[in-house]
């Protein structure tokens, strides 16, 4: 079947450098996190909220924009997985809670998107926008990547 | 209505493609559909697998440790429950058992005859 080789070639090639497509979501995820709390980060420092960074200027502006740009494609094949070969389930809480969550996370990346180019809205939209998008990031490596690390990986 | 509402409608709009294209899961394996081999669910099992069987069996049961190669190798549900539950060669038996069993041996059947 040709949609069933997709998900047989996505998983052949996953495996070919992750132990697991499970594994690989876990490790992109958390790359995409970190990166999103660099993001969260530089953005505090150009809203003059943090000090503790170098000057505000190109070189945090480009931090800012690449970490996003980097975050986003990391978060990709997560998105494939997810969705088109695991889709919306709800077998218990920690899984029903990473679907819904997840079902916003492009949803709120979009408007994100959009208000950055908008400089007719408020000042705190674009803020509300990056910290709500942040925060559903980290509620959805809550509830899949700690538990695969603290569950499977590392048994802790 | 002001610009202001664009990105929301636009992000509502996003929102709910995305819960439509996880609600079709196009690219979901037809052979066989998760959760279907022996009340098992193979999304599961594949982390059972890798913490208990990958270290013999390689990731993905590709090979490369001490079992034997699992992926593609055409083995039915009733082969590898009787592997798990009795053992076969150096493998102990019960290395897993209950829902962990369940799921394990959906997942060996996924790959195994996927």
């Amino acid at each position: 079947m040709l949609l069933g080789d997709v998900s047989e070639t996505y998983t052949d090639l996953v495996t070919t450098v992750f132990s697991s497509t499970i594994a690989a979501k876990a490790w992109l995820a958390s790359a995409a996190l970190l990166l999103a709390l660099v993001q969260v980060t530089t953005a505090a420092r150009i809203y003059g909220r943090v000090s503790f960074l170098p000057e505000r200027g190109p070189a945090i502006s480009r931090v800012h924009r690449w970490s996003g740009r980097v975050a986003f494609l990391l978060t990709l094949p997560v998105f494939f997985h997810c969705v088109t070969i695991l889709g919306f389930q709800t077998p218990d809480t920690r899984v029903a809670l990473h679907s819904l969550v997840g079902t916003f996370f492009y949803g709120v990346f979009a408007a994100k998107v959009l208000i950055v180019r908008d400089r007719s809205l408020p000042g705190w939209a674009l803020p509300t926008a990056g910290l709500t998008l942040a925060s559903i990031l980290g509620a959805l490596w809550l509830t899949s990547s700690l538990w695969y690390f603290t569950t499977v990986r590392f048994g802790l | 209505m002001g610009r202001g509402w664009i990105p929301v409608l636009v992000g509502a709009v996003v929102v709910v493609c995305t819960f439509a294209l996880a609600q079709a899961r196009v690219f979901e394996p037809s052979v066989p559909a998760a959760g279907a081999v022996a009340g098992g669910d193979v999304y599961r099992g594949e982390t059972v697998f890798q913490r208990e069987c990958a270290g013999c069996h390689g990731a993905g049961g590709k090979g490369g440790g001490v079992g034997p190669r699992l992926s593609g190798a055409g083995i039915d549900v009733a082969t590898v429950t009787a592997a798990v539950q009795l053992g076969r060669g150096v493998m102990p038996a019960g290395l897993v058992s209950g829902r962990d069993e369940a799921d394990v041996v959906a997942y060996v059947v996924s790959i195994s005859t996927g």
